[in-house]
């Protein structure tokens, strides 16, 4: 169903809350000068807070409403896409937390975190919720550029301009390859609407079908560099390494989680016809792609002495994973992936949160800052054990569960060898997450003195975040059932 | 007139350049300048095949909105570089070397 652009407006007012959030965070942050911004700093946050919780209520209000396409059909409202947005809102609210406290962000700058990474977030809402190849361009674009200053800012520190640079630069070319891809789609199949490219198809013929596939390659570009797939991946463990530890954190859930399900959407309504020669080879290329990203995210984990590192490498691995629910192409698998993401989004948190505030602690992030935590903080120990434990897919933790539903839709398909893969790589991740849990509980610590990070509200804090990762390890079905009703859009 | 096939063949030319440029040039500013032409290639593609395929407007919004985020993700990317030439003094790729497991 389409609507006039009056009535969209009603439909879209979650996106308009965090426009007006950030326009008003800009006037806040240049109505002070640099004297009395500490009095500013407080009105920044709380200001951002609110205007993610009203935009947290009305995407509640919307969840499992009659998916509409508003703006002329350029955009679609549904289940699918308010769920993934709930979980970026999510995300972004923990990213801000955490930038307000991390030392790793210069004082003078934080202001500008909190701006940038609602920027960001309305990109990603953009991506997600875009029905047409011009959305999804000027999406992934607001999600690129505004990441490629986050990045850079450590204005003075080599590595982090360096992080910049490298993102800016393959993120270009990246964009490039994949509008010129989409520029082949828009003459072979002469439409830019998503619900119109099934149609079309089927009224390819085989020869015509074939000619479209290096054009689906150049599209496919430009997704796998924003989700780290190898082979364009990159970019991604330097630019997680530059961007200091908030920007990383930020960087590993929500634009993630955007161009994962922007995927989901791309190949469901690409491919969710008939089955044909393209589909298969669309499939078959999905499935190279993401047995490597998975093999090649957890085995360089392995040898890496920063924990921020390692965690962005396991965040490769963990995208891998995700893609299988992007290629089995139904139903099932895109519930799983929002299973997945949900997931993800706690365990990610609450992992960089202790890894932050041991690094500010300790003025890096190695393996050996762990030492004998057990005994200095047995809470954030326990937490981080969990986490852990969950990251590597154990059970009776949610990661088991996310784990499982993704390969009971792969199992689903036939498609067994890649199941044995997902799970044999859920071996190797093991090694390295025990690795932490080993130094935390049986080595010595340096010295007694207490991370000055870990302070009560911060404890609180974080236990609150793991905790679904505790329950939604037993307590899963309302979740299924939810992300299960979470259906895409197909026309 | 010219035909669709003398613009697809035009596009594939500035295709094949940007490509090159990023692959062969080692300046920063000259890699920024090889993805303008790819964008530039993309934007000419939309506008061809909408004038001969199929004659709504998609393909000339979709142009337009291609030079206006082409010009915004230079300017970006021209602060970052410059940024990076005032940390190191220099604009070649490979001097890029900090973060290198």
């Amino acid at each position: 169903m389409a609507l006039n652009y009056l009535a969209s407006i009603s439909h879209y007012v979650p996106e308009l809350i965090l426009c007006l959030t950030m326009a008003g965070l800009i006037l806040i942050e240049s109505a002070y000068d640099r004297g009395v911004k500490g009095s500013a700093k407080g009105m920044m946050y709380w200001g951002a807070y609110l205007g993610l919780l009203c935009s947290f209520v009305y995407l509640f209000k919307a969840l499992g409403t009659e998916p509409l396409q508003i703006f002329t059909r350029s955009i679609v409202i549904d289940s699918f896409g308010t769920l993934a947005k709930m979980i970026m809102v999510l995300g972004t609210a923990g990213a801000i937390f955490l930038g307000r406290q991390s030392l790793d962000i210069y004082e003078e700058v934080k202001s500008e975190f909190v701006i940038l990474t609602i920027g960001v977030l309305i990109g990603g809402m953009l991506l997600v919720s875009a029905n047409n190849m011009l959305l999804f361009y000027i999406g992934i674009e607001t999600l690129s550029i505004l990441s490629y200053v986050m990045a850079s800012l450590k204005k003075n520190d080599e590595r982090s301009s360096e992080a910049g640079l490298k993102y800016s630069l393959y993120g270009g070319v990246t964009a490039g390859l994949m509008l010129f891809g989409m520029s082949h789609i828009f003459g072979v199949l002469g439409t830019i609407q998503f619900t119109e490219i099934i149609p079309a198809m089927a009224a390819l013929t085989k020869a015509q079908a074939l000619v479209l596939m290096p054009a689906f390659l150049l599209f496919f570009v430009g997704i796998g560099y924003k989700i780290a797939c190898v082979p364009f991946h990159m970019w991604s463990p330097d630019v997680y390494e530059g961007s200091p530890l908030p920007v990383t954190n930020f960087f590993s859930i929500v634009p993630k989680i955007a161009g994962i399900v922007a995927f989901v959407r791309v190949t469901n309504t690409f491919f969710g016809g008939d089955a044909s020669i393209v589909r298969e080879t669309w499939v078959v290329l999905l499935m190279i792609a993401s047995a490597l990203t998975m093999t090649v995210g957890n085995v360089a984990a392995i040898g890496q002495r920063s924990v921020k590192r390692m965690l962005a490498y396991s965040s490769i691995s963990h995208a891998g994973v995700m893609m299988l629910g992007v290629l089995v192409i139904d139903d099932l698998g895109a519930r799983a992936i929002l299973f997945y993401a949900v997931t993800y989004l706690f365990m990610t948190l609450a992992a960089f949160f202790i890894t932050s505030f041991v690094q500010d602690h300790y003025g890096n992030d190695h393996f050996e800052r762990f030492n004998g935590l057990m005994k200095k903080h047995p809470l954030m120990s326990i937490v981080m054990v969990i986490v852990m434990f969950s990251l590597a897919g154990l059970p009776p933790l949610s990661g088991f569960v996310a784990k499982f539903n993704i390969l009971a839709a792969v199992v689903s398909k036939k498609y067994y060898v890649l199941a044995v893969i997902a799970a044999l790589n859920s071996v190797v991740s093991l090694y390295y997450y025990m690795k932490v849990v080993r130094l935390m509980v049986f080595k010595d610590a340096e010295s007694d003195e207490p991370v000055k990070g870990f302070i009560f509200s911060n404890q609180v804090v974080i236990t609150v975040i793991a905790l679904p990762v505790l329950l939604l390890g037993v307590f899963w079905e309302k979740l299924i059932v939810i992300a299960g009703g979470a259906k895409i859009f197909l026309q | 007139m010219i035909s669709l096939n003398g613009y697809l063949i035009i596009s594939f030319c500035l295709f094949l350049a940007g490509m090159t440029v990023m692959i062969a040039r080692k300046n920063i500013i000259a890699i920024l300048l090889g993805v303008e032409l790819i964008l530039n290639a993309a934007a000419l593609n939309f506008a061809a095949y909408t004038r001969f395929v199929n004659q709504n407007l998609d393909g000339h919004v979709m142009s337009l909105f291609i030079i206006v985020i082409a010009a915004a993700e230079a300017a970006v990317g021209l602060a970052i570089v410059i940024r990076f030439f005032q940390i190191k003094e220099t604009i070649h790729i490979d001097d890029a070397t900090e973060l290198q497991s």
